[in-house]
């Protein structure tokens, strides 16, 4: 089977790279966007499974993404991550009346991405790797 | 409302934002790191990493309670997982 396909868009270098280690190890593809003009142009190129998007971006923000991804109809269905640092309160409400699936405030602990992704692509739980510091093995 | 005040008022949302974003990286790569994926670790590396790990947990509390009003608990944050509204096949 492919492996599922996931666009992180996030204006953070150390952010995107960390998302990526681990979900490489967990066997998912992953793209990358740091704004949000190439988060909508990354994602019309790779036809995402998933997108974990943030909302502090340049050239927009994640609200303005989700906005243009309603407008392009293949695009639309892709399920949306919101990861961020914004405070929950508002942000959390608007986000899921924008469209996204969850919100998860930073710093996320890598079980808990995990689990929302698996949710969110319905792969069944227990298929991946759990990770020792989330077990509380350290 | 003037500049000051402004920037006064929006100075906790700022911290957190910032806070959040520079924990988040802690977290991220401590568990790269205590997970082997960049290589395996010995005992007592595992263990320095895990106290790092504990005390990023511990900041990130205090941003919950102090900043947010939140207690930033694993139920609260379960919580927010299982409102995730499944998938419309």
């Amino acid at each position: 089977m492919d492996s599922r396909k996931i666009l992180i868009v996030d204006d953070n270098a150390d952010i995107r790279l960390g998302m990526h280690l681990r979900l490489k190890a967990n066997q998912y593809e992953t793209f990358f966007a740091a704004d949000a003009f190439s988060g909508v142009a990354e994602a019309r190129k790779h036809r995402p499974d998933l997108i974990i998007l943030d909302l502090g971006l340049p050239a927009g923000d994640g609200f303005t993404v989700m906005e243009r991804l309603k407008q392009i109809p293949f695009l639309a269905v892709i399920p949306i991550i919101v990861v961020s640092a914004r405070d929950g309160l508002g942000n959390q409400k608007r986000a899921h009346e924008a469209g996204a699936r969850a919100f998860l405030q930073k710093p996320v602990n890598d079980a808990e991405l995990l689990a929302v992704i698996r949710q969110a692509l319905g792969e069944p739980a227990g298929t991946k790797k759990p990770t020792l510091y989330d077990q509380g093995s350290v | 409302m003037t500049k000051t005040t402004r920037s006064t008022s929006e100075l906790p949302a700022y911290l957190s934002h910032e806070l959040r974003n520079a924990l988040a990286c802690i977290q991220q790569f401590g568990s790269i790191l205590v997970d082997g994926l960049a290589g395996e670790l010995s005992g007592e590396q595992r263990e320095y990493l895990g106290i790092m790990l504990e005390n990023a947990s511990k900041i990130r509390r205090v941003l919950d309670s102090a900043l947010d009003g939140t207690d930033g608990s694993l139920e609260e944050r379960t919580n927010k997982i299982e409102r995730v509204p499944k998938l419309e096949t």
